[in-house]
């Protein structure tokens, strides 16, 4: 299959080279969407979440114009099963009698979980590309040492202290130039109402 | 309180790395001026949407691992059981050459066999299963007199029962049946008009007796 579009339709056909060469191409993007930070999985559970999310594509081949639609889509699928294992995970663990305090953890599981599910769950591939494509303009227009602290701390989720650490600034410094790359993105965001009106919909 | 304080502020306090002092603040901060309720929501949101979606967009340019060797057998189950056998998905194709054989001159003799071929064709229905799911607690799920019309076939490993999943249908078979407790799935391969084949797969009955009903009703249903 020498172009996307061929082996899109060789997919659709149910060809089985065509399957195993999608899921080759497509499993790197998977594992890394199952190791989503907001769930911190091990590398074997993020294995097995990402290979069932490439099993998922099977249905929704049919509905799928380009390729590179079934990337993001194995992303959406990948983290918000990733990100819903490690919360039944917690609740399993709750259930073992393993904690003091149930509502205190419930509150805490609740206020780290629920934005991600709540996201995951809405989030449309366009919705997803129109997203990526505004943090790449965002990013591209920082200080590239503000990019990579905000990148830091938005990707790979690291405290203030860590990126402190890391870009040798004090935790004072790191609040500061954080605040000031999100206010951007912000206004970023503002300026496409309708992608804006649905990421404050999916949050309600 | 300035719009860098308020925002440094609200980060601190929404990404978790407030003190109690700091909570406070913001409390105080909102009480004496609403109007900014909304400035700390759209943060919120922000900053929700970017911590989940950010790692998601990073994980697209993703180059490695690659995919485990030993988890390719799964996905090729995966897309049989979806699509059906691959030798059925490519049967037209089978058929095609065979078209173009005869139309090249084969002439009379191909066509005679054809028709002898024909007549005996498209008469026994094999019906697939793990031995273990034929044979539970010593007793039997299934027995070949509950299916006299069809041949019972039983596997005791995976690499033959796939094997047989996949043939083609031979020409004097006119339909194959399996059962897949693992996904609780039944399938159905069958001839259908002019030699075209039908690929069905049903949710698989719960119990042993409704799964034996299933298979006797298929094949009752395919002998007609």
């Amino acid at each position: 299959m020498e172009t996307d579009r061929e082996l899109l339709a060789a997919l659709k056909c149910g060809d089985n080279d065509a399957w195993e060469e999608a899921f080759r191409r497509l499993y790197p993007c998977a594992f890394a969407a199952a190791r989503h930070p907001s769930a911190s999985l091990t590398p074997a559970e993020a294995e097995d979440i990402a290979v069932e999310a490439l099993t998922l594509l099977l249905p929704k081949v049919k509905e799928v114009d380009e390729f590179d639609e079934l990337r993001l889509l194995v992303i959406t699928i990948a983290s918000r099963k990733a990100i819903s294992e490690k919360r039944r995970q917690l609740a399993d663990k709750r259930g073992g009698g393993d904690v003091t305090s149930l509502d205190a953890l419930q509150d805490d599981e609740n206020i780290r979980f629920e934005p991600a599910e709540q996201t995951t769950s809405r989030l449309s591939v366009t919705d997803l590309k129109d997203l990526s494509k505004l943090l790449d303009a965002a990013l591209s227009g920082l200080e590239p040492r503000n990019a990579d602290l905000l990148r830091d701390f938005l990707v790979h989720h690291l405290s203030y202290k860590e990126l402190g650490e890391k870009y040798k600034m004090p935790v004072g410094s790191v609040g500061v130039n954080l605040t000031r790359s999100l206010e951007k993105i912000r206004s970023q965001l503002k300026a496409a109402p309708k992608l804006w009106k649905e990421l404050v919909s999916f949050l309600r | 309180m300035d719009a860098d304080s308020f925002n440094d502020l609200a980060l601190r306090v929404i990404a978790g790395e407030a003190t109690a002092a700091d909570r406070e603040a913001l409390k105080t901060e909102l009480s004496a001026h609403p109007e900014r309720r909304d400035e700390f929501e759209q943060m919120k949101v922000v900053y929700d949407v970017l911590r989940t979606t950010a790692p998601m967009t990073e994980a697209s340019r993703a180059t490695g691992p690659e995919l485990p060797v030993y988890r390719v057998g799964e996905l090729r189950t995966a897309v049989r059981q979806h699509f059906g056998p691959a030798a059925v998905r490519q049967k037209s194709s089978g058929w095609t050459n065979v078209l173009r054989w005869i139309l090249a001159g084969g002439g009379a003799t191909a066509l005679t066999v054809f028709v002898v071929v024909l007549n005996l064709s498209g008469r026994t229905i094999e019906v697939g299963m793990y031995q273990s799911d034929a044979m539970r607690n010593g007793e039997a799920t299934l027995a070949a007199q509950d299916i006299p019309s069809a041949k019972m076939i039983t596997f005791d490993q995976d690499a033959p029962f796939d094997q047989w999943q996949n043939q083609p249908l031979a020409w004097y078979e006119r339909a194959k049946i399996w059962v897949d407790n693992e996904h609780d799935l039944f399938h159905i391969v069958r001839r259908v008009d002019h030699g075209n084949i039908h690929v069905e797969t049903q949710p698989l009955a719960p119990t042993d007796e409704g799964q034996r009903e299933q298979i006797k009703q298929a094949v009752e249903s395919l002998k007609n």
